[in-house]
C-alpha cells in the first residue's frame, strides 16, 4: 500500500501542490488526470523525490519518509521500491537496450549478471522487443524507446511504477503500441500510478481516477463515476471539453502485442 | 646558405633519441591533469562547500599564467618547501636528490588539470539531466549515477577537446628545455649548435612533432569511433 499524506509544494510564490492525500492499494492502477499546470507531474515526481515536497509524508507499506527533512538513505530506499517511466524515455544512450534494463538489476539489486540478463530478456519479450536487445536507443523509434523504458522499470519488480505522461512525446501512430504494453502489465496486477492525457485509455485501464486542478484533488473515484457522473463543476467542465468517446486523444490499441 | 638535406636525416635520428622523455613529459601531465580535471570539474559542478572557491582560484590562476612560469615556479619553489618540511619532520632528505623531471611533471600536471577541468565540466553538463533522473529513479545513488551514466558519456563528448589538449601539451613539453631537460626540442638545439646546422636540425624536429601529432589524431579518432558508437546508429 502506498500512502501520500498532505503533500505540499511551492515554487517561489506559486503553490503547485496544496495538500494532496492519496492512498493506492496493491494492484491498483491509478490514473491522474487534469489540465496542464494542475500539478500532476510534480505530484508524481514527489513520490520518488525527484522533486522534494515541502511538506507531507510518503509511505510504502511500513516504510515512511517525511518530506520536510528526508535523509539521503531514506530517499534511496524509497527510490529502490519504485521506478518511473518518463515522458522523454530517458534511456541511457551509451548502453544497449539489454544493458539499459540490466543496469538497475546488476548495480542496484546486485543480481549476478547471467540472472539479470535472463530476467531482462524475459521482460523485453513481454514488451515485444526481444529482437532489439543489442540495439542502441538511437536506433529505435520513440514508441520502441518508451517500451524499453517500461521494460527497464518493470524488470526491477518495484512496489509501484510511476508513469509520467508516457505517450505525450510520441507521434500519434506510436501511441497505441505503448498503451497496449501498459495495459498488458496492468492486467498482471502491477501497481501503477499514471499521469496521462489519454482519456479513453485512463477510463479503460484504471480502477481509480484522480482529477486534479490547481494543485488539489478535485474529485476521485471509479472511472465510470468520474467520466459519466462527475460531481464537481470543474470536473464536468473538463470532461465536456474532452469527451472520451469522440476525442482525438483516443487511439486504437494494437492487439497483436 | 645551402640546406644540407642528408643532415636532416642524421639530425632526425639523433633527435629521435629524446622521444621517450618527450612522451613522458607529455603523457604524464595528461594523466595527472585528467585526474585533477575530473576532481575539479566534479567539485565545481556539485558546488562543494569551501573547496569550490579554491578550485575556482586554481583554474583561474593556472589558465591565467603561461606553462613556462608554472615550471619555473614549481622548479624553484617546490624544493624550498620540501626541504622545510624535511627538516621540520627530520626526514633526512634533500630536494636536490629529486630529478628535475619530477618538477616538470608536477608543474605541467597542474597546467593540464586546469584546462582539462573545463573541458570535462562542459562534457558533464552536456549529458541530459533526464538520464540522471532515470538513474535515480531506478535506485542508484549519486556516485553510481555519476560513474555509470554521466562520466562515460561526458568523456566521449569531451574527447575531441581532450585530443586538442593532448596535441597542445606535446608541443608545450618543448619548454621543459628551459630547466635543462633534453627532450625533442632540447635535443634539436643541441644537435643544431654542435654541428652549426640550425635549419636542418629544426626541420628534423618539426617533422618529428608533426608525425607524433598525426599519430595522436589517429589514436583519438579511433577511440572516438569506439566510444561514440551509440550516437551513430550503432554502426561500427
Amino acid at each position: 500500500m502506498i500512502a501520500l499524506t498532505n503533500i505540499k509544494k511551492t515554487f517561489g510564490d506559486n503553490t503547485v501542490l496544496d495538500g494532496i492525500d492519496l492512498v493506492v492499494k496493491k494492484g491498483d492502477v491509478v490514473t491522474i488526470l487534469g489540465p496542464s499546470g494542475s500539478g500532476k507531474t510534480t505530484f508524481l515526481r514527489c513520490i520518488n523525490f525527484l522533486e522534494k515536497a515541502d511538506e507531507g509524508e510518503v509511505s510504502i507499506d511500513q516504510f515512511t519518509v517525511q518530506c520536510q527533512k528526508p535523509n539521503r538513505k531514506d530517499i534511496l530506499t524509497l527510490r529502490q521500491k519504485t521506478t518511473m517511466v518518463f515522458q522523454q524515455y530517458n534511456l541511457f544512450k551509451h548502453k544497449t537496450v539489454i544493458e539499459n534494463i540490466m543496469e538497475g538489476l546488476v548495480i542496484v539489486q546486485k543480481l549476478p549478471k547471467e540472472e539479470a540478463k535472463q530476467r531482462s530478456l524475459d521482460v523485453l519479450e513481454k514488451v515485444g522487443l526481444a529482437e532489439k536487445a543489442n540495439a542502441y536507443p538511437s536506433q529505435l523509434s520513440g514508441g520502441q524507446q518508451q517500451r524499453v523504458g517500461i521494460a527497464r522499470a518493470l524488470a526491477l519488480n518495484p512496489e509501484v511504477i510511476l508513469f509520467d505522461e508516457p505517450t505525450s512525446a510520441l507521434d500519434p501512430e506510436l501511441v497505441g503500441e505503448v498503451l497496449s504494453v501498459i495495459r498488458k502489465i496492468a492486467e498482471e496486477g502491477i501497481t501503477m500510478i499514471i499521469v496521462t492525457h489519454e482519456m479513453s485509455f485512463a477510463r479503460e485501464v484504471s480502477n481509480h481516477v484522480v482529477f486534479m486542478d490547481g494543485g488539489k484533488i478535485v474529485e476521485q473515484g471509479h472511472p465510470e463515476d468520474i467520466f459519466l457522473n462527475p460531481k464537481e463543476d470543474r470536473t464536468k467542465q473538463f470532461f465536456k471539453r474532452i469527451n472520451p468517446t469522440h476525442s482525438p486523444y483516443s487511439y486504437i490499441y494494437e492487439k497483436t502485442i | 646558405m645551402i640546406i644540407d638535406v642528408p643532415f636532416i636525416w642524421t639530425a632526425f635520428v639523433e633527435i629521435l633519441k629524446a622521444l621517450p622523455l618527450t612522451l613522458l613529459i607529455t603523457t604524464g601531465p595528461l594523466l595527472g591533469g585528467l585526474l585533477i580535471g575530473i576532481a575539479v570539474a566534479a567539485v565545481r559542478i556539485n558546488s562543494v562547500k569551501i573547496i569550490t572557491p579554491i578550485a575556482n582560484v586554481y583554474v583561474s590562476f593556472f589558465r591565467g599564467t603561461p606553462a613556462i612560469l608554472h615550471i619555473m615556479v614549481i622548479y624553484l619553489g617546490f624544493p624550498l618547501f620540501i626541504n622545510k618540511l624535511a627538516s621540520y619532520y627530520g626526514w633526512g632528505f634533500n630536494a636536490n636528490s629529486i630529478p628535475i623531471v619530477v618538477f616538470v611533471l608536477i608543474a605541467l600536471s597542474f597546467t593540464a588539470g586546469a584546462y582539462m577541468s573545463e573541458i570535462i565540466r562542459s562534457g558533464l553538463l552536456a549529458v541530459e539531466k533526464g538520464q540522471i533522473e532515470a538513474a535515480y529513479a531506478i535506485g542508484m545513488n549519486r556516485f553510481q549515477s555519476m560513474k555509470r551514466i554521466v562520466f562515460p558519456q561526458a568523456f566521449a563528448l569531451s574527447l575531441p577537446n581532450l585530443c586538442n589538449i593532448f596535441i597542445g601539451f606535446l608541443h608545450t613539453s618543448s619548454i621543459a628545455f628551459i630547466v635543462s631537460q633534453k627532450e625533442l626540442n632540447g635535443a634539436a638545439n643541441i644537435v643544431a649548435s654542435n654541428n652549426l646546422k640550425f635549419l636542418e636540425a629544426y626541420i628534423a624536429a618539426a617533422l618529428i612533432y608533426w608525425m607524433l601529432t598525426m599519430l595522436i589524431e589517429g589514436i583519438t579518432a579511433l577511440l572516438e569511433r569506439k566510444l561514440t558508437v551509440y550516437n551513430r546508429g550503432g554502426v561500427v
